[in-house]
Parts: C-alpha cells; sequence; structure tokens
C-alpha cells in the first residue's frame, strides 16, 4: 500500500518547531489563529508560493525542507503591513529574515538565486565599513558575465550621486572598530549557541 | 457563641484509628501508632477499627462519648475532605459538639504515598500526636443565625435584568430593578431581529418592558447608579445616586409637544448615532417608564441659562427644572448585577476605515438601518452588495484587541446578511470570517440556510483593508483556502465589532466588592458549577456584565440567578460558618491593623476597637498574627489549638523535618490527589492544613523549629487569600522576622498551586526537602534556646 505523506517531498522534524520558536518572530507562531490577514495585506503575496500563513502552519507541523525551499521567505521586503494588522502580534518579517538566515545555513537552494547573494553582500558591506556602501554592493551583487546589465543601473547612479545620495568614497562611521567589534561579536555568539 | 476559655484541663480524648481495610494498616502499623498515643496524656480511649466510618466503627466513637467520658474525638483515617461530615454527624448524634473533632488524614498523606512500614508509622503517629494536641484544645462552636431580607435589587434593566426581575417577582419577592438610562430595554431594545428564530426583537422585548412596569412586585428606577454598598449577605444596604429628569413622571402624557420645540440636537444613542435627538427626548418609541426626560448635559436652559421653551408648551405641566439629583438607599437581602456590555469603537483599528465614510458601519448600526428600512447612510439608496466583516477586534492577542471571541459575530453577520437577501431582491451578502461559529440550537442549520437559501458568500480570510473608493468602498482579503486575492467594491461595509465590558463596571465591581476576570468581565465564582455566583454570598451576574453572549443564554442565566436568589432569600435566615475571627475587647485597643488587612472587610472600627462582622468574615486569619495586641483569633483554628498542633506534628519523625502549612482547599486537595495517584514524596514532610498561609505567623515559625522542625514550607491556593506578589512579600516578611533567631531563608519556602498541578507540587517538596537536607538538622541547644525565647514572648 502506498503510504499517505503529509506533503509531499517532506519528512516532518517535529524539532523544527522547537528551533523557530527560539528565533526572534518564532515565539507567538503557536498563537497564531490562521486568519489570514498578512496573506491580505501583503503587497508582495502574488509573487510568494505560500501565503505567511501557510508558512507559519507548515512550521507548526514540522516541514522543515517545505519551509526553507518557500519562496516567500526570500520575497517578503520587511514593509510590516502584515504585522500591523496580526490580531496575535507576530512578527512576521523578523520571522522571515530568521528563516532566510537559517535557509542560507542549511545551504538550501533558494528560489529565488539572486537573493542570498544580495543579503551576503550586504552584510559584508556592512562589516566591512560599519555602514551601506552602496557602488561596492551593486559591484557585489551585479552579474559580472551580463556587461550591459552592469550600466543598466547606471543613470539611477548618477542621479544618486549628484544628490549627494551616495559617494565616491567609502562612508566613514565614528568608532566604527567599537561598531564592528559589536559585530563580530555577534557572529561569534551565535556560532557559539548553535 | 463560646466561652473562649480553653477546657484543655478536662479535655477527655477519644482516638480513633482506621484500617481502612488494608489501605491504611497494610502500610502504617496502627496498633503501633495506637500504642504511641495512648501514652499521651489526657487520651481516655485510644483503638483501631476496621472501617471506621461504617455503622459499628461510628457506634464505637458514639460509645466512648456517652460511656467513657470521651469529650473531644480524633479519627484517624482518610482525608477530612471524605468523611469530615460523617464524623461530625456522628459525633453531634452521640451530644457531643460537631467541632469537638479533630481527624488525622493517614491515608492519603501517609499510608498511600509510603511504602517503608517504619518510617510510614512514624509519620503516622505524628500526625496524630498532632490531631490529639490541637483536640485538646477545641472548643464548642454554633454557626451564626441570621435574618434575610426579602427584597432583591437588580442592577441593569437590559433583556438579563428584566427577565431576572420578573422571575423573581412572580415568586413573590419585592424587586428594585435599577437603570442608569432612562428607560428599560438594553441593547435588545436596539435590534432589529434575533437569530436564529428571526423573531422580532422588539416584538418579543416590549411585552415584559410591560411587564415589568406593571408587575405589583417590581418597581423600576431610571437614571440611577449605585455609589456604595455596606452591610452583609442578606442584609446589604445600596446607595444610589439618582440623576434629575427635570419631567414629572407622574404629570407626562408622553403626548410628544415638548420635542416639537425644542431646538437643542444630539446623536441618538438608540439610533447608534445614525440620526439625532433632541435634549428633550424619550429613548425609543416603546420606553418604559414611557415618559420624556431631559438630558442635563444638552439642555439650552441647564447649560445656558435660556431656552425653557419645553416648559411652555408642555400642556401637562409636566417640566420641573428644580428636581435635583438625589441619593436613594436600598436595604436589600441579594442582589443581581446585570450591566451588560458595550462595543468597541473600530476607529482604534485604521485598516477599516470606520468614520472616513458613511457606509462603513457597525452591527449595531446596521440593527437599526435595517428597522429604519435598509438604506446606505450616505444617499440614502438600497445598498446591494453588502460585506459584513466579522472579528473585528475580537481574538486578538491582549496588547492588540481583546482576546476572547465575541460569540456572537458570526451568527450576527449570518443574520444581518440573510435579512438583507430578504428584504432587497437581488442583493449580494458577502461575509468576511475567520471561522464561522455555530454552537447552539439550530445555529448550524441557519448556517446552512444562509448558504442554500440566501446566495451569502463566505470568504475564509481576516479582512486586511476596508478602503473609502468614492461613493463605493473597496474590501480587500484574501481567500485563505484558495490562497487568492479578494478585491471587492460594496456599498456597504457592516463591522461585527467586538463586546467589551461597559464603562464603568470597574467601580460598579468595587462597589459591591466583586472580582473582575482577566477579559475585564466579572468573575463567577465557578466557571461550570456556580456560573451565576459571584464570590459574594447574595451577589449573582447574569448575562453579558459575566462575558459575550447571546440573548437565549442570556435568558438562562437571568433564570438562574433569580432560582439562586429565590434560594438564597427564600430561607428566610441563613446559617455561616462560626469558624471566623473573634475580638478579645479587654486586648484591643484600636488600632485598625486589622481593618487594613481584611480582605472582605469584615472588620468594623467600634468605640471600643473593633468588631468582626460573622457574616463577612471567610475565616482566613491574615488578621490574627498581624495583631499587635493579641486581641484577634480564629474560632477553630485558635492560637492555642494551631501552636498545639504544631508542637505535636514537629516532635518525633525522621530528620530532617519539614511541616508544610498548606491552605485547606486547594493545595491541601492538590496533595490528596496525589495520594489518590499513589505519587509520593519524602516521608519527611508532613502536613498541617490553615485557612491560609497569613494565618501563619513568627511565632508558629518559632514553634516549629522549637519542636523538631528543620524547614517550613508555606502553599497557598492560587484562589487563596494570598496571591503572587502578597504572598511572595508576606514570606520576605517572615524570612526576615526569623532570621535574627538564627533560621535560614533556606528553611521557609513558598509557593501557589492548583489542584490540577500536584506535580508541580510535588516537585516544590522535592527541591525544597533538598535545600533542608543541604541546610542540616537544626542543632538540639538552639532548639531549646528558640523554646525559651518563646515562653518569655508569650509572658
Amino acid at each position: 500500500m502506498k503510504e499517505l505523506k503529509v506533503i509531499e517531498n517532506s519528512v516532518p522534524d517535529p524539532s523544527f518547531l522547537e528551533t523557530v520558536q527560539k528565533f526572534p518572530g518564532g515565539e507567538k507562531i503557536t498563537d497564531c489563529i490562521q486568519c489570514g490577514v498578512c496573506g491580505g495585506s501583503c503587497p508582495a503575496r502574488a509573487w510568494m508560493d505560500y501565503s505567511p500563513m501557510q508558512v507559519i502552519h507548515m512550521i507548526r507541523h514540522g516541514l522543515k525542507d517545505k519551509v526553507l525551499s518557500t519562496s516567500t521567505i526570500w520575497i517578503c521586503a520587511s514593509c510590516y503591513a502584515c504585522t500591523t494588522r496580526c490580531p496575535r502580534g507576530i512578527d512576521i518579517p523578523i520571522l522571515m529574515s530568521n528563516l532566510k538566515r537559517l535557509a542560507m545555513e542549511e545551504k538550501v537552494p533558494a528560489k529565488i538565486r539572486t537573493k542570498p547573494v544580495f543579503h551576503r553582500a550586504f552584510m559584508e558591506v556592512i562589516q566591512k565599513y560599519g555602514r551601506m556602501y552602496e557602488p561596492e554592493l551593486f559591484l557585489k551583487v551585479a552579474d559580472k558575465r551580463d556587461l550591459l546589465g552592469l550600466f543598466h543601473n547606471a543613470s539611477l547612479g548618477f542621479r544618486l550621486m549628484r544628490k549627494g545620495k551616495v559617494g565616491f568614497k567609502p562612508p566613514r562611521v565614528s568608532e566604527s572598530s567599537e561598531f564592528l567589534a559589536v559585530l563580530r561579536s555577534r557572529n561569534n555568539n551565535r556560532r557559539d549557541n548553535e | 457563641m463560646n466561652s473562649g476559655l480553653p477546657m484543655a484541663d478536662t479535655a477527655q480524648i477519644g482516638v480513633f484509628i482506621c484500617h481502612c481495610g488494608g489501605n491504611i494498616s497494610n502500610t502504617v502499623d496502627v496498633t503501633e501508632v495506637r500504642d504511641e498515643v495512648a501514652k499521651i496524656d489526657g487520651v481516655r480511649v485510644a483503638t483501631t477499627y476496621e472501617y471506621v466510618c461504617s455503622s459499628p466503627g461510628q457506634d464505637l466513637i458514639k460509645e466512648a462519648i456517652k460511656n467513657e467520658g470521651v469529650n473531644r474525638v480524633v479519627v484517624a483515617s482518610c482525608s477530612p475532605r471524605m468523611h469530615l461530615e460523617t464524623f461530625r454527624r456522628a459525633v453531634e448524634e452521640a451530644g457531643l459538639n460537631p467541632y469537638q473533632l479533630e481527624m488525622a488524614n493517614i491515608r492519603e498523606q501517609c499510608s498511600w504515598i509510603h511504602n517503608d512500614r517504619l518510617q510510614a508509622t512514624e509519620k503516622a503517629a505524628d500526625l496524630v500526636r498532632g490531631a490529639v494536641e490541637r483536640a485538646r484544645h477545641l472548643e464548642p462552636l454554633e454557626p451564626e443565625k441570621m435574618r434575610v431580607n426579602p427584597g432583591v435589587l437588580v442592577v441593569g434593566a437590559g433583556i438579563a435584568g428584566i427577565t431576572a426581575a420578573l422571575e423573581i417577582a412572580d415568586k413573590g419577592y419585592r424587586v428594585h430593578l435599577v437603570d442608569r438610562s432612562p428607560s428599560v430595554g438594553g441593547h435588545m431594545a436596539q435590534l432589529s431581529k434575533t437569530f436564529p428564530t428571526m423573531d422580532c426583537s422588539s416584538c418579543i422585548l416590549a411585552p415584559k418592558m410591560v411587564q415589568v412596569a406593571h408587575h405589583p412586585n417590581i418597581k423600576i428606577i431610571t437614571l440611577a447608579e449605585p455609589i456604595s454598598m455596606s452591610g452583609s449577605p442578606g442584609n446589604y444596604t445600596v446607595t444610589f445616586r439618582k440623576l434629575p429628569r427635570y419631567v414629572d413622571e407622574a404629570k407626562c402624557t408622553a403626548c410628544g409637544e415638548c420635542v416639537k420645540y425644542c431646538p437643542s440636537r444630539v446623536d441618538s444613542e438608540f439610533e447608534a448615532g445614525l440620526s439625532q435627538r433632541k435634549a428633550i427626548y424619550i429613548p425609543f418609541a416603546q420606553a418604559v417608564p414611557n415618559k420624556y426626560a431631559i438630558d442635563g448635559e444638552h439642555c439650552l436652559y441647564l447649560n445656558k441659562g435660556v431656552c425653557r421653551v419645553c416648559e411652555r408648551f408642555c400642556r401637562g405641566k409636566a417640566i420641573n427644572f428644580d428636581q435635583k439629583e438625589e441619593t436613594l438607599e436600598l436595604n436589600v437581602g441579594s442582589i443581581i448585577l446585570s450591566t451588560g456590555y458595550e462595543q468597541i469603537d473600530p476607529k482604534i483599528y485604521g485598516n477599516y476605515s470606520y468614520g472616513l465614510h458613511p457606509d462603513i458601519v457597525t452591527n449595531l448600526q446596521y440593527e437599526r438601518l435595517m428597522i429604519q428600512g435598509i438604506h446606505r447612510p450616505s444617499d440614502g439608496k438600497p445598498p446591494k452588495k453588502v460585506a459584513f466583516i466579522t472579528c473585528v477586534g475580537s481574538r486578538c492577542s491582549g496588547d492588540v484587541g481583546q482576546e476572547y471571541c465575541c460569540k456572537i459575530g458570526c451568527m450576527n453577520a449570518i443574520k444581518e446578511a440573510v435579512l438583507l437577501d430578504k428584504s432587497i431582491p437581488g442583493a449580494n451578502p458577502w461575509i468576511f470570517y475567520t471561522d464561522v461559529r455555530a454552537h447552539g440550537k439550530g445555529y448550524e442549520e441557519f448556517y446552512a440556510d444562509a448558504r442554500n437559501v440566501h446566495n451569502v458568500r463566505f470568504i475564509r480570510g481576516r479582512v486586511a483593508e476596508v478602503m473609502p473608493n468614492g461613493e463605493k468602498i473597496t474590501v480587500r482579503a484574501e481567500d485563505t483556502l484558495l490562497g487568492m486575492h479578494v478585491e471587492e467594491e460594496f456599498d456597504l461595509v457592516v463591522l461585527q465589532a467586538a463586546l467589551v465590558s461597559p464603562r464603568g463596571l470597574k467601580d460598579i465591581a468595587q462597589i459591591f466588592n466583586v472580582p473582575i476576570g482577566h477579559d475585564g468581565f466579572l468573575l463567577e465564582r465557578h466557571h461550570k458549577l456556580r456560573p451565576v455566583d459571584t464570590s459574594r454570598d447574595g451577589i449573582y451576574a447574569c448575562g453579558c456584565v459575566l462575558g459575550p453572549k447571546d440573548v437565549r443564554e442570556t435568558t438562562l442565566e437571568a433564570m438562574a440567578t433569580a432560582s439562586k436568589v429565590a434560594t438564597f432569600v427564600g430561607k428566610g435566615e441563613i446559617l455561616s460558618s462560626p469558624e471566623v475571627a473573634r475580638v478579645d475587647s479587654t486586648k484591643c485597643d484600636g488600632c485598625g491593623v486589622c481593618i487594613a488587612i481584611c480582605p472582605t472587610k469584615a472588620i468594623e472600627k467600634t468605640d471600643r476597637g473593633v468588631r468582626v462582622n460573622p457574616i463577612s468574615c471567610i475565616g482566613c486569619g491574615l488578621c490574627v498574627p498581624q495583631c499587635p495586641t493579641g486581641a484577634l483569633d480564629l474560632n477553630h483554628c485558635t492560637e492555642a489549638q494551631l501552636l498545639a498542633q504544631i508542637r505535636g506534628v514537629s516532635s518525633g519523625g525522621t530528620a530532617p523535618k519539614i511541616i508544610a502549612f498548606l491552605e485547606r482547599e486547594t493545595p491541601y486537595a492538590s496533595v490528596d490527589l496525589a495520594g489518590q495517584t499513589r505519587l509520593s514524596y519524602a516521608p519527611n514532610i508532613e502536613i498541617i492544613p490553615v485557612p491560609s498561609v497569613g494565618r501563619i505567623g513568627v511565632k508558629h515559625l518559632l514553634q516549629a523549629f522549637a519542636s523538631g522542625a528543620d524547614g517550613v514550607a508555606l502553599v497557598e491556593g492560587d484562589d487563596g487569600c494570598l496571591q503572587g506578589n502578597a504572598l511572595r512579600e508576606y514570606v520576605a516578611k517572615l524570612k526576615k522576622a526569623v532570621a535574627p533567631y538564627g533560621i535560614g531563608p533556606s528553611r521557609i519556602m513558598s509557593t501557589s498551586t492548583t489542584i490540577p498541578q500536584y506535580e508541580k507540587l510535588l516537585n516544590f517538596f522535592e527541591m525544597f526537602n533538598k535545600n533542608v537536607t543541604k541546610a542540616g538538622k537544626i542543632p538540639d541547644e538552639m532548639r531549646q534556646k528558640l523554646g525559651k525565647t518563646i515562653e518569655e514572648v508569650s509572658t
């Protein structure tokens, strides 16, 4: 007889719920009443394969593989429309970013290929300067094989530079060494905890 | 009541130890226990028997009382929660006062939980010794009798108050039905129809309103609010503030001439703000009493000193601007609180755009629109496509909205959608729901009818946004069953706003001294078994003041309170437990410390000190250890009795010895439950029940340590008199007070428990036992020193 699977390609992992509950944003997910206001409020819902409500439900079922491979976690733009209306006060954007981190740590291929590249590059720049330096981020993220694509955003870049929004030189942060030390210790702590 | 003199010298104690058919005797050597207690001074009879609770067992006790001169009885058997009443009856039949009986629990707290025969026997001997020592000081007590005032007060005259008043009045009792508005009727008078039967709301309510108006046993008092209450169950005195009506009820014929000329307009409460009324008004056509009233806040004459137009045109000369606010006093035996509910203002949630478009209305406003002939408030046209949105402010986490389900929103939305379909041909009602809760007689069928017959579309998804869109209103949500967005334009949007406790309920609760629950509504005494009782005897509650509910359930509760009230006042007199505090007026200096402590306000100041009201006193004993002059004592748990029991239980047994003072209701029952489940804990933990942990003072702790205890546990029930912080603070104070005597803080520990948490209590015992074992035995020299200190203190 064929075995009935909960959801295809997924094996329930009961410890997954506990793992997620320890994340910021994951504390209250057992409190979700599956009302759907998150999906209804989400401006990016059309590009997601599952509603945040469904992602939360999958977490409660322990469907780790399924959750970490959804496009939902990568498409979330952290606009907080869902959380301002969530009747149970669940911090969905923070939950999503922690699921992103977990997916990267577990090396689950992201449905949106460029997203993990962007996130990693973003943090690299921050860790280097203590602040964002857009030109470097752009160079890190841009597809080097697509030269035309490199110039695609050039006019926007020039306009930003003219207004002083983006500089030629990397920004300076006062006490940057202290800030970077904080970042480093945070990373070390996380590594120690895991 | 009692002589107050200990009769230690004359006590002749009979001890009856039960085998419980092996339940006890298989683990405890009952003959050894008997021999041990027989040695104690004053024990006249000590015997064991197979089943002491059986008729021949009870006869043993009776014979000992009649023939051997026994005047104090100790039964060592099961928990007093099991057979206290049995044995009290037995001793009473033999001519002894029932309060001269004491029980030692050697089954649930000993034989059922320990395996080691030696240890179990030692512990049983300790417990029986404690009971014997206590029994020596037992005094005869008689319950207090008090006449009950047969009058009844009903606060709040909605469907709950009206139903309760009618039921009680029909039973022959006099009822005062009070409401703060100018008419009885409450929210139900505003509704169009009622689900699921579709009865016209005012058609079924109005006859009842007329009935209360004409019932010879009911007096309606409108425009009145309670401001204070005194007295005790059976004899309450309630004071009201009665606002002036400015219209003489006897002269007003409700002709309505005044309204035509009144220049001042305000939003009508009855029409939920959809239309306006004048400053002189009658709330609605069927109002009872059907008399006009002047709204003092908006009357031009009363505020600016000009106008008096109504007075000029009133043919009956009924207007009387000289009326003043009065205070009114009512003496009643019993009180029903039925002050109903209120709805939230959906403006607090921006995404529903309430207030930004006239066609976004609350369910109550929609009810009024139905009655006025269904139309859009903006242009008066009939709406075709209407969105009904449930759970507005309900089912939220506490910081976002109301945590509970409003219980009526789903059925109300269905009813309103069905009514729309019935009244407008080709109407298109949509219901946006989270879950449809159709519990109750005929509700699921009504829901099915809405889908099958009335063309109602159900969208499962909480609405994300309601947006004014020109004349129309756009509603956006996700249909969670399809995972697809819904974005539709509607003519009218109806919000099922959450139900909350009415404004002023906190004051009402304070006035009547009844607790409010976590949800803001009144708290019933027991969720299932005493659902309409408040924590105060003689005060009941019904309807939405206890939590959201529909008309049917409200009526059921109203009838239940009527039955409770009739039982309460019908007895004519009440007996109250004699286990209450008493004052020795020769010692009392009237400092009033106890008055501040008493949780039920049972202690009153008199010119010679203080007086305890035995009806209000719940016998918690909080006041006794705090009395600086030792003038207060607690019947049946007197200082002499408690100290003797502590001495008895503390001596002997295995070290390190732990005395656990358990509040006699919840924690004691928890430990009994552990016994019934045969869950063991250390045999060196021995239990003394107390009315509240607050009964234990420094003196008792010192006595326990002096007589052999190495640790003292204090366990309060979570409905006890010392809660949360109060318990922690109290115990911290005790620890500080005994520290100078060399008693470390690790030897005293407290917790609170509910019955199902007996495992938590056992964990607590285990942890505490470890702490005390680590702290070690208290040396004998220190105990002797402590003993001397106690003697010095008491002399």
